[in-house]
Formats: C-alpha cells, structure tokens, sequence
C-alpha cells in the first residue's frame, strides 16, 4: 500500500461523493435512492483495509455535508465507522470471498440508514423511522446494483495487495 | 530428558535456556494500536466538528469555512449536473409524454375554469385599489409587491430521509437572509435558514421545524400548515366547525399582528386542499394538503428579497 494508493482511493471518493449530491440524490425508486459514495467505500475499505476505509469514510462524510451544507460531521461520523468496520471485515473474514462486496453493500446500507438515525436521534432532532423503514428496501437493491461494477472499478485502480500487509489480530500458533 | 512426574510443557516451560526478549510492542500489536488510534483521531475530529457546528449552525468560523469549501466544490458540482442533465432531460421527456394525454384533458378543463375567475378578480382587484385609495388603507407586505426575486439554481438535494433541506447557489452576496421565503413559479416552497456568502440552505414546507400561517382563499379560514406523515402537508389548528372543503386554495396569511411580524408576506400560493377529515377524538379538522409546488425535483427557485421601503 503506497501514498499514491492513497491518492487513488481519495479520487475515488471525491467522484463518487459529486456525483451523489449533485445526480443521485434525486432518484428515488420506491421511497429509496441509490448510494454510490456508501458502496465506494466499501470496495476501497474492502481492497485497503480498515484504516482506508476508516479515513476514506471521514474525508467522504465530510465532502457530502459540505457540499450539502448539512451539519458538518454528521456523515463523516457514521461513513468513519462504517468505512472501519468494513476494512477489518476484509482483512479478516472476508478476504478473497466473491461474495463480500455484496455481504457488505446489503449489511452496510442498513447500519448506515440506522446510524444515521441514531445520530439525528441523539441530537434532538425529529428523525421518523417510518420512511428509512419503507426506503431501505429499495436502496439496498440499488446499492447491489451497483455493487459489481464499482467493486470493479475500484479493483482494476486499486489492484489487491499482499494479505500480510493486512493487519490482523489473529496469530496462529504452531 | 524429564523426570516421570514431570509432563512436558512443565519441563519446557522450567528449562533454563535465555529467550530472546520479547519486544513490548510486537508489528501486528503495533499496527493493531496504529488502527484504532487513527479510527479514534477520526471519530474524535468528526465529533469535535459536529459539536462546534451544531453549537453555532449559523455564524462563526467554522461556517464560513464551511460556506468557502461548498464554493469551491460547486464547479464540480455543475460539472457532473451538466454531465446528467441530457439523460435527466431525456427521462421527463418520455416521462411527460406517457402523462400529457390525460394531463391535457385536466388543464382544458382547469384553464376554462380560470379563465372565467381572471375576469372576475381582474374587476375585483381594480375595485379594490380603488377602495384602498380612498379609504388611505395601511396593509402590510404582500406578494408580490416590494419583493425582488433572486433567482437561482438549486445546487444540492436531501442527501437522506432525514434532510429537508436544499442549497441554492445565491447566498449574502444576492441580499438574502435569513427566513427569506423561497418560492417557484407554482408557489412557496420553504424559508432560508442558513446563509453563506454565496450560497443559502432552505429549509422546505415538509421539514419538521417548518410552521407557515396559511388562509382558506375561498373561506378565509386559517391555519398552520406544517408536515404531515411522510413528506405530506397539513393544514393544522383548523377549529371543526370551521369550513374547509376540497379543492380550496390556500396562500400564506401574512402579517396579522404587527407586534409579531409573519415570514412571509400574504398572498404566497401554497397548496390545494385534498382531503378534509373529522375525528371524535382529535381538537382540529384534519385536513390534507397537495403542495403547488413540486417539492422533490426542484431545479430552479426564487428567493423573496424585500425592496427597500418595503
């Protein structure tokens, strides 16, 4: 893993991060939308690991709730831990398993609904559950949909490194 | 070789021969504490930075950078909206053609019946300019006179369920403020209620924070509108003897009380009435309102700057 990774991933992420605030927050199939920044960064946490992923979270978090004039932070926080949890599921289970990109996309799309939930939840604001309930569905199917080909593209511009750059917890004895 | 008694790894374990010394921070450990001091720094910094904006969502530094930062991504921004916009174009031409037979039928029908009221209210306006000067009638501000539209593009959409909120591409450099009314051509769509040097958020008719005092057209009844279930309007505190049908138009009331000035000037188009309910149970009429307005494919709005004088 090399700084020029790190760049890489970064570009990524700035275009995905555009091209959901500008185009895909207005499609909505079903009460859902589609989010690419969400599945970016799965497929970069996935390829790099936890600390990537973590901070890919943070600066795509970021570049949303500025763009949006949002409450700064607020993505950042959840995509960071999202993006975390995402990096040490590759690193240790999910390592070279064609089905991980898909276990995560489906997985994550839900926690990122309800941990965005939570957050508006703790900052008193009103956040009705009904409408994330009825939408996440239909955003989860989107999000497979656009599973693969980002998962891809993210592959071929981030080529998989050698597992034993991975940090892990799991030593074997013997 | 070891005693009888004694197993194996008791054996191993009692041999005298000099290990090398553990180092107290082995690479796996290292990096292990290495990942979960940057996850921390990072859950850290996106606490810290929520916290100062939450604590002054509209002032301060942080805000400015913020407003800074959003200008210098909106070139990519209209970038990648120029990019979409043929396939966007192309969707609603289709989209439009499917709907434009039975549309075509409605809006014969609705435009006889507004070419008949024009006239009317055209005799009846005139009437009342005149009365109005006559009698030297004092009257707060009313839409459309003493507002300047600025119009503008709408740079970014909710990003959630959770978000009510767009950004529009006009901020204190166009003379908005805050609680300016933001309309489109169909009618109001919501208030600013954040400001930045050259761009503004506004809060629409369906965030939970948004209360417009509205009035009947037909029967001057009064109300608050406010959100409803999911992203529907409602006219609220209707009292139930009061008469509210179906298909009556509402626009914003305006000032009543100069003590308590409104944010928005009288005469804003908000909605139809869709539906009128009674319950047993509840203190108010429920009624439900259809919004002129297109709330979720905003393009284009106009934010309502007064004019000096007014």
């Amino acid at each position: 893993m090399s700084a020029f990774d790190g760049v890489k991933a970064a570009a990524l992420l700035f275009v995905a991060a555009i091209v959901q605030v500008s185009i895909l927050t207005q499609v909505h199939v079903l009460g859902g939308g589609p989010d690419l920044l969400l599945v970016t960064l799965v497929a970069v946490a996935l390829l790099r690991g936890s600390v990537f992923g973590a901070a890919g979270g943070f600066f795509g978090g970021i570049l949303v709730d500025v763009a949006t004039l949002g409450q700064l932070g607020l993505t950042a926080l959840v995509l960071t831990v999202a993006g975390y949890w995402i990096g040490r599921y590759g690193e240790t289970t999910g390592r070279e398993r064609a089905h991980a990109p898909f276990l995560s996309v489906a997985v994550v799309t839900v926690l990122y609904g309800f941990g965005l939930l939570l957050v508006h939840f703790v900052l008193g604001e009103r956040a009705p559950a009904g409408p994330l309930v009825r939408g996440l569905g239909p955003a989860m199917l989107l999000n497979l949909l656009l599973a693969a080909p980002v998962y891809g593209l993210a592959r071929r511009l981030l080529r998989p490194v050698d597992r034993g750059d991975f940090a892990t917890e799991v030593q074997l004895l013997g | 070789m070891a005693p009888p008694n004694r197993s194996a790894r008791v054996e191993v374990l009692g041999s005298s021969v000099q290990r090398s010394r553990s180092n107290a921070y082995p690479s796996r450990s290292r990096s292990a504490l290495v990942r979960r001091l940057v996850l921390a720094v990072l859950v850290l910094g996106a606490l810290a930075l929520l916290t100062v904006s939450f604590r002054s969502p509209t002032a301060g530094a942080l805000h400015d950078v913020q407003g800074a930062a959003s200008s210098a991504l909106r070139p990519f921004q209209i970038a990648a909206d120029r990019v979409a916009r043929p396939f966007r174009d192309a969707y609603r031409w289709f989209d439009g053609l499917t709907k434009a037979k039975s549309q075509n039928a409605v809006l014969r029908d609705e435009l006889r019946t507004a070419r008949a009221q024009a006239l009317a209210y055209r005799a009846a306006a005139v009437k009342a300019q005149n009365l109005e000067r006559l009698l030297n009638y004092e009257q707060g501000a009313t839409y459309p006179n003493g507002f300047r539209a600025v119009n503008t593009a709408v740079i970014s959409f909710p990003s959630g369920p959770f978000t009510k909120q767009i950004a529009i591409a006009a901020g204190a450099n166009k003379g908005i403020k805050l609680n300016t009314p933001v309309v489109t051509g169909d009618g109001l769509i919501g208030r600013v209620t954040n400001v930045f040097s050259k761009t503004a958020v506004v809060s629409l008719l369906t965030d939970p924070d948004s209360y417009v005092a509205a009035r009947d057209l037909k029967t001057g009844v009064r109300g608050v509108i406010r959100h409803g279930q999911g992203n529907t309007l409602i006219l609220d505190q209707v009292p139930k003897q009061a008469t509210v049908k179906k298909g009556d138009r509402l626009v914003t009331d305006g000032t009543r009380d100069a003590r308590y000035p409104d944010l928005y000037p009288y005469g804003i188009p908000i909605g139809t009435v869709s539906s009128v309910g009674i319950q047993d149970t509840a203190s108010y009429l429920q009624v439900q309102v259809a919004s002129f307005a297109d709330l979720g494919s905003l393009d284009s709005v106009a934010a309502l700057v007064k004019t000096k004088g007014s």
